[in-house]
């Protein structure tokens, strides 16, 4: 028989009950710290407290693949000017709006109206040019409306007109490249580079400096030339162009949006704030690179580049295409936002990596079901061949549509497609347990029942939800946090 | 105020109630006469760990504010941890020697 204590509780009974309830606790603890887990902001990647590049924390080298993920189809070819989006709307409005106030195209006018080489562009594209008039039409409507939405939103629109203070043209750094690249990427170099030990000291070293400069993600690859626009090159203005030879290395950065404001989009969202990050952060790589001898020039949002920056970050294994267009990475999943730095440095070149993400997205649909403009292909694989290269289509006229059609004072964009991915949820312990496992399993049954959680657990307004009324009623994917809300700060 | 549950001294007091839990669970297992072996504990162990991490992942996603996930989550892996807990029973009940 056990020894009672003084107080007369045995040693086994108290053994007994301090077990049970030690296992209480320790249940009611594991609740508690997956609350805060869930609540806390330093799983907010690229937001947290980790500027020294532990933010890059997925082992890449179990996937590293000798081939980029994304599949060459046909000879590849440079992207012209005119096919992105924003620059041919940017020649339209300076047809509209002309400097001598004398309108040189207007609305009520069509294809066979336009100068060269826009004419031929639409002439072959007769439906972007309709789609452009209907997004300007939308802009109108939009602006309009915006006095109606203003008390709700008008925090969110503030704190992205203080990002989009930056950009170029509106504020004086990064600076903006004058003359043609062999003058203008070596404005500002002073001295003859001290020889590097090794090129992967160099990868290491620009690494470590552009975390510190604020990058979450950083990798390096070479440049290929079908990565280069063709038609306009900046400081030179258009002009046909061979890559030029001192673009040997690109470094590629990568940043988040601030995820409580990426959760509610499309009206509380903005792309501004990661856009204003990387052009500070590209722009200080400028200068550093130049200071320590080496060519450079940077490529940032929201429209100043020479380079299409998505396939290179692919290149220098930072990502994989997902469905939506976007790269979608490991640990900012789908809010993955992209600039880079093309410079003469001697670098080692990262690998591209194979994590199974286009084989996700192939099941997912997420993004193309929630897409409140239609404009992501609902196809089970990728089918289009763009310039040489199997991918999802996406309509990015019908995309900026939607832009100039929700509830902002402008068009601020949408980013529902980045919002929803599974891939962008946070790197608290559950999803990235889910991340880091996928990987490994090649039968894909856990991305399956992983994706069967996704769609039955969690709720999604519906693609025309987040239109304003009639066609919708300005749903948000996520609830609004409170420093967004205007009617706990303001008497409205 | 949530910032205490994340500080090492939570961990502390969190590694004591599991040592308790440790401690006591022989006792347990002696009283209700049970015949555990290594398997048997580990089997144990394991089933607990899913305990854990169903209410920790529960409460996870409500501390994301996605509620709904959050019951479905519990909901979904409740009933599986509640199954497992009948085979356990029968597994640590089972004494073969007692043939």
């Amino acid at each position: 028989m056990d020894k009672k204590s003084k107080k007369g509780i045995s040693r086994r009974e108290f053994m007994k009950v301090g077990g049970a309830v030690g296992a209480a606790l320790s249940l009611g603890g594991a609740a508690v710290a997956g609350f805060v887990s869930g609540r806390s902001k330093d799983t907010y990647t690229g937001w947290g407290p980790a500027p020294y590049g532990e933010d890059q924390f997925f082992n890449r080298k179990p996937f590293y693949v000798d081939k980029p993920t994304y599949e060459v189809v046909g000879k590849p070819e440079r992207i012209r000017y005119l096919d992105n989006i924003f620059k041919r709307n940017g020649e339209l409005y300076r047809l509209m709006y002309a400097k001598d106030g004398e309108p040189k195209w207007d609305l009520s006018k069509g294809a066979e109206d336009l100068p060269e080489p826009l004419k031929t562009y639409y002439l072959n594209n007769s439906e972007r040019l309709a789609e452009f008039k209907r997004a300007y039409y939308k802009a109108d409507e939009q602006h309009k409306n915006w006095p109606k939405y203003q008390d709700q939103f008008f925090i969110a629109d503030a704190w992205s007109t203080a990002h989009s203070t930056s950009f170029r043209g509106r504020g004086s750094f990064p600076l903006e490249p004058k003359g043609p690249p062999e003058e203008s990427d070596f404005n500002g170099v002073t001295m003859k580079p001290y020889p590097l030990k090794s090129p992967k000291h160099g990868s290491e070293l620009i690494k470590k400096i552009s975390h510190t400069f604020g990058a979450t993600l950083v990798g390096v690859t070479e440049l290929k030339e079908e990565w280069v626009y063709q038609g306009y090159l900046r400081g030179v203005g258009k002009t046909e162009f061979k890559k030029p030879e001192h673009w040997k290395n690109v470094i590629v950065i990568a940043v988040p949006h601030e995820w409580d404001a990426l959760y509610v989009n499309p009206t509380y969202g903005t792309s501004y704030d990661a856009y204003s990050k990387l052009n500070f952060v590209a722009g200080k790589i400028e200068i550093f690179l130049r200071k320590m001898g080496y060519s450079a020039r940077i490529h940032v949002p929201p429209v100043d580049y020479d380079i299409i920056v998505p396939p290179i970050a692919i290149d220098a294994g930072l990502g994989e295409f997902g469905r939506n267009g976007i790269v979608i990475t490991p640990e900012l999943g789908a809010n993955t936002r992209l600039a880079a730095v093309t410079t003469d440095m001697p670098l080692e070149p990262d690998k591209p990596i194979d994590i199974g993400i286009k084989k996700f997205c192939e099941k997912c649909k997420i993004c193309a079901e929630e897409c409140p403009s239609g404009s992501i292909s609902m196809d089970d694989a990728p089918t289009k061949n763009i310039r040489g290269f199997k991918r999802w289509d996406i309509d990015q006229d019908k995309c900026f549509t939607v832009w100039n059609s929700v509830a902002t004072s402008h068009s601020r964009g949408c980013r529902i497609c980045l919002a929803v991915c599974p891939y962008s949820r946070k790197n608290n312990w559950i999803h990235r347990l889910a991340k880091e496992v996928d990987p490994y399993d090649p039968s894909g049954a856990f991305a399956s029942a992983m994706l069967a959680m996704q769609k039955n657990f969690f709720e999604y307004p519906g693609a025309n939800e987040y239109l304003p009324p009639p066609d919708g009623s300005n749903k948000t994917y996520g609830e609004p946090p409170e420093w967004l809300d205007s009617s706990k700060w303001f008497d409205i | 105020m949530l910032e205490i549950f994340s500080e090492p001294f939570f961990w502390i007091i969190m590694g004591a109630c599991y040592t308790f839990m440790f401690l006591g669970a022989s006792y347990w297992a002696k009283d209700l006469g049970l015949k555990m072996n290594v398997w048997k504990w580990l089997f144990t162990g394991f089933w607990f760990a899913l305990l854990t991490l169903t209410i920790s992942g529960g409460f996870t996603l409500f501390g994301e504010n996605e509620w709904r996930a959050g019951y479905y989550f519990l909901g979904f892996l409740g009933v599986i941890v509640i199954i497992l807990a009948v085979v356990l029973w029968r597994v640590v009940k089972w004494n073969p020697q007692s043939k």
